[in-house]
């Protein structure tokens, strides 16, 4: 697109420090809240004694859950899971560190803390349980009495034809493990609430601003119209932002209590205990295999560690995605899949950015590469024989996804191609010497984007709205339902909208992020905006240039059929008269005298657009697309192990994506890049650990280690472009899908430079000690001259 | 207590300030200078950076107390007018910006680096930007941005 090279429209503010984030709103009378959370993991609430704080000089309000009058717990949608009744402070038990236990107002954060320190509270403690494992012994003790054990989602998809097929074929069985990991935007949550007149203004930092609105109307009993949420800037969220959490319903609540504006921003040691955590999965995996090593069935059963499930909505969605592309891009004609969330004693799960996608290529490609290894193939060879062709497409996997269109091969070839050449550079500038190792790996994937919001919630499908006004001058406002935390949403939809109308980016105006303005919608997430938005967009555009044209007609005395409307101009086709839309927009608004008959007056339109072809319920056989159209790629990792510290440095890594269409290449590739970062954070770094009794070890950034610009390697990104044949631009998602394969492959590429030590990797994080401890058990000796490069004929 | 520095090249003069106030809270809260961000309060992300005296630091960990008589560049003060500093032209060109929260802390140890070492090698922009944690951009762009600026500001 023409505009495609401009920077973002979001960037002025950004860059010269005007605040437009949450913690940037002052309201005069503006007041503090303050949060008291659980120090125990699991107990009863023997007494909350809020009397002393509110004694304090300063001290507006401290409550418990007792005094929330008129305020709901959170509703249960979601089908498939034994509903939990969420509310916004503990009851009568605590269910992990951090869970809110009461709230305290103050004139200044100051004094609530100090506030917080006064209230009396006493735990009957309980035995907690801080692991998956622990959730399904036998013995473990049950997080919710009324349940029978601590299955929150407990299904299977059953296909018949996996018994037999895999007793009659050589079977390979594998577990893997991916480990809990946090978001963690850099900003935090927070929100600030005003009641003025009746009407609440809800200013927070979120994916989902109507969705917000829908949830505290519901909590706090108020009609949704007395309700505003806005979301100006946000920091950052990763999916982490796309929950309604109980401080949003607690600020609310103390605002139209007392009457005065209240604001709450979550410090960072909160973040970590009160934002949701994420991954965190147990996958056991058995293959029936051909001669060749080709899967011709998969079972498998993914165990999921959802933490206390209080959040809305509650973190299983995405064991539902693992297991809709646990297949990935691979011709296997038959799969039976379980999925398992159990509840433990830990911070709630939640939405992370490539949302079981990273975990099912994780186990998926060890797996593969654990076949060629006991079959003696190569595990790229094995990998291409089984890649779905462009002339298999549309191919439905097991799970009923049905992949539209895609370039799997071509990607997964050009990525061997990269890797191989980086791992040649990495021989010669940092040859194996020592205790150093050099590897090479790849991952290959498929990304279901644009998914019905459905199966997360248990509500909302997967529509969006826009409305698009020209006003009288020919200035273009475009308000949206989508939103952006950061990947530059705003310049999308500005840059889909100049290019629908015929006019310049600079001229329009894109409203998003606040309900009084803007249309009800989902909101930003699940790699969804630029399908959705610019389906919508495409739609209301159309409304709109059909009716410039016949206002062009009339004042150009031309038939409708012969103009075109370009350059902020209707013009007869190939170059002749011409009238720009700022007079046709005057005549419809305000010269309405001059209209031609029957034209009515005004020059907008709003249009809702839902992809076709998307399940939100799965068929009788446990199958559903759930996903408008489906991203892809292939990754390679070149890293350098040392076998003495257990040290991984990704030296080089390369990523071959294609997400069909784009609208701005540079934000894209910005978006694989972040993602990819976020991703080697979590195979090597960043890890979310509990003690046994379920005190969370990371809660600043000393623990919980997200990398710098010192650990991360430069990142090769490269296109192909297979446009998505249901989606009106051609377009797919980019947001999530550079999270999805470095996890895999760079368990791969240390696997692959530990070969010659006997190493198998079957869980993440790679860090030194983790690595140590593989190495240590190996069977085999280490030494220098026992290790080669696997899979790499250099 | 009460607070007399110069933020920005404005002499400021502020009262009431607790003694256990960061420079951040007396930036943020009482000068309403929003660009320097509270992200961990830890002095481990650099979000918050600014010049004291000339010397980068995380506002998070200075006391308001140590900003007494001292000179105080933040983000804001880094345009002169509408004119963007050649590094803010230069993050926004080469696409190192997305959500923007660490952005501000980035801009000012670039420029404290582009002042120490006007040619700086991407392994020592990547050094000196290691105190400054972004969770959106995986850097790269940002140390181009670094890169781009660096040669403007010597050509």
């Amino acid at each position: 697109m023409a505009s495609a090279r401009l920077g973002r429209v979001e960037d002025l503010a950004l860059i010269t420090g005007a605040g437009s984030f949450v913690a940037d709103v002052r309201l005069p009378r503006m007041v503090e809240m303050a949060v008291l959370r659980s120090g125990v993991a699991h107990g009863r609430l023997a007494r909350l004694d809020c009397a002393p704080a509110l004694s304090l000089d300063g001290v507006l309000a401290a409550v418990g859950a007792g005094d929330l009058v008129g305020v709901s717990g959170f509703p249960d949608f979601i089908e498939a899971m034994r509903p939990i009744g969420t509310f916004p402070l503990a009851v009568d038990r605590v269910r992990y560190v951090g869970a809110p236990v009461a709230a305290v107002v103050a004139e200044d954060r100051f004094r609530a803390e100090d506030a917080i320190e006064a209230i009396e509270v006493e735990y009957e403690p309980l035995d907690a349980v801080a692991s998956l494992e622990r959730a399904l012994a036998d013995d473990a003790p049950r997080l919710y009495e009324d349940w029978p054990d601590n299955k929150a989602v407990d299904v299977t998809r059953r296909d018949p034809e996996v018994a037999a097929i895999l007793a009659s074929s050589r079977v390979i069985r594998a577990s893997y493990r991916m480990h809990r990991q946090a978001p963690t935007p850099l900003e935090t949550r927070g929100s600030v609430a005003s009641f003025v007149a009746g009407r609440l203004t809800f200013w927070t930092s979120a994916q989902s601003p109507h969705i917000v609105r829908t949830t505290l109307a519901t909590a706090l009993g108020l009609p949704e119209h007395s309700i505003r949420v806005i979301v100006d800037s946000v920091g950052g969220s990763f999916g982490s932002k796309t929950h309604v959490y109980p401080e949003d319903v607690l600020v609310a609540w103390l605002a139209m209590r007392l009457g005065r504006p209240i604001r709450w921003i979550e410090d960072r040691a909160e973040h970590f205990m009160a934002s949701v955590h994420a991954r965190d999965q147990l996958h056991e995996l058995e293959a029936a295999i051909d001669g060749d090593g080709r899967i011709l069935a998969l079972r498998a059963q993914i165990t999921c560690d959802i933490g206390s499930g209080e959040v809305f909505p509650a973190g299983v969605a995405s064991s539902f995605v693992t297991a809709g592309v646990l297949t990935g891009p691979y011709r296997i004609p038959h799969a039976e899949v379980g999925v398992t969330c159990v509840v433990t004693n830990k911070t709630p799960s939640g939405a992370y950015r490539g949302f079981g996608s990273p975990e099912a290529v994780f186990a998926m490609e060890r797996l593969v590469e654990r076949i060629a290894r006991e079959t003696g193939r190569d595990a790229i060879e094995l990998r291409r024989e089984m890649l779905l062709e462009r002339d298999s497409l549309p191919y439905r996997l097991p799970s009923g996804s049905v992949v539209d269109s895609g370039s799997h091969r071509e990607c997964f070839d050009r990525a061997v191609e990269l890797g191989l050449d980086a791992l040649r550079t990495a021989r010669t500038e940092r040859p194996s010497s020592g205790s150093t190792r050099l590897g090479v790996g790849f991952a290959t994937y498929l990304e279901g984007v644009g998914a019905s919001y459905f199966v997360t919630t248990g509500n909302w499908t997967s529509h969006e709205m826009c409305t698009i006004r020209v006003e009288p001058d020919g200035s273009v406002v475009a308000s949206v339902g989508v939103t952006t935390t950061g990947q530059g949403v705003a310049t999308m939809v500005a840059t889909v909208v100049a290019e629908a109308l015929g006019v310049s980016r600079d001229g329009v105006r894109v409203d998003m992020g606040d309900t009084d303005r803007c249309p009800y919608g989902i909101g930003g997430l699940g790699s969804r905006s630029t399908i959705v938005a610019s389906g919508a967009i495409g739609l209301a555009a159309s409304v709109i240039r059909e009716k410039a044209l016949a206002i062009g007609a009339h004042l150009l005395e031309a038939a409708a059929e012969d103009l075109e409307l370009v350059d902020g101009r209707v013009r007869v086709r190939g170059g002749g008269a011409a009238v720009s839309l700022a007079r046709i927009a005057t005549l419809a608004w305000v010269r309405t005298l001059d209209l031609p008959d029957g034209v009515e007056p005004g020059l907008q339109a709003t249009a809702v657009y839902d992809a076709p072809g998307i399940d939100h319920r799965p068929d009788v056989h446990g199958r559903m697309n759930a996903c408008a159209t489906y991203t892809n790629g292939s990754d390679a990792a070149v890293v350098e192990v040392d076998v003495e510290t257990g040290r991984v440095e990704v030296l080089s890594y390369a990523v071959v994506h294609d997400c069909g269409r784009m609208i701005n290449p540079p934000i894209v590739a910005g978006q694989i890049r972040g993602a990819v970062a976020q991703a080697i954070g979590g195979a090597l770094y960043e890890e979310i650990c509990h003690s046994p009794e379920g005190q969370p070890l990371a809660t600043s950034f000393m623990g919980y280690l997200v990398p710098t610009s010192a650990e991360i390697p430069e990142i090769v990104v490269e296109h192909l472009v297979s446009p998505a044949p249901g989606t009106p631009l051609g377009v797919k998602g980019a947001g999530e899908s550079g999270t999805i394969g470095p996890a895999a492959a760079i368990a791969n590429a240390v696997s692959s430079a530990l070969a010659g030590c006997g190493v198998d990797v079957t869980a993440t994080p790679l860090s030194p000690s983790a690595v140590r401890r593989l190495i240590r058990e190996s069977a085999m000796d280490c030494a220098p001259d026992a290790c080669e490069i696997e899979g790499a004929q250099v | 207590m009460r607070l007399e520095c110069v933020v920005n090249g404005e002499p400021r003069d502020v009262a009431g300030v607790r003694e256990s106030e960061s420079l951040l809270q007396v930036l943020r809260e009482r000068m309403k200078l929003p660009g320097a961000k509270n992200a961990c309060e830890q002095g481990e992300c650099g979000s918050c950076s600014v010049f004291l005296d000339g010397k980068l630091v995380c506002s998070c960990l200075v006391l308001a107390g140590q900003a007494e008589g001292a000179e105080i560049v933040t983000i804001e003060g880094l345009a002169d007018g509408d004119a963007l500093s050649p590094l803010q032209e230069a993050f926004i060109e080469t696409g190192a910006v997305q959500c923007g929260f660490c952005t501000p802390g980035f801009i000012l140890a670039a420029h404290d680096l582009l002042q120490r070492q006007p040619s700086p090698s991407d392994a020592e922009i990547r050094e000196a930007l290691a105190g400054n944690l972004c969770r959106c951009t995986g850097y790269a762009k940002i140390i181009e941005a670094v890169r781009v600026a660096a040669d403007r500001m010597t050509t």
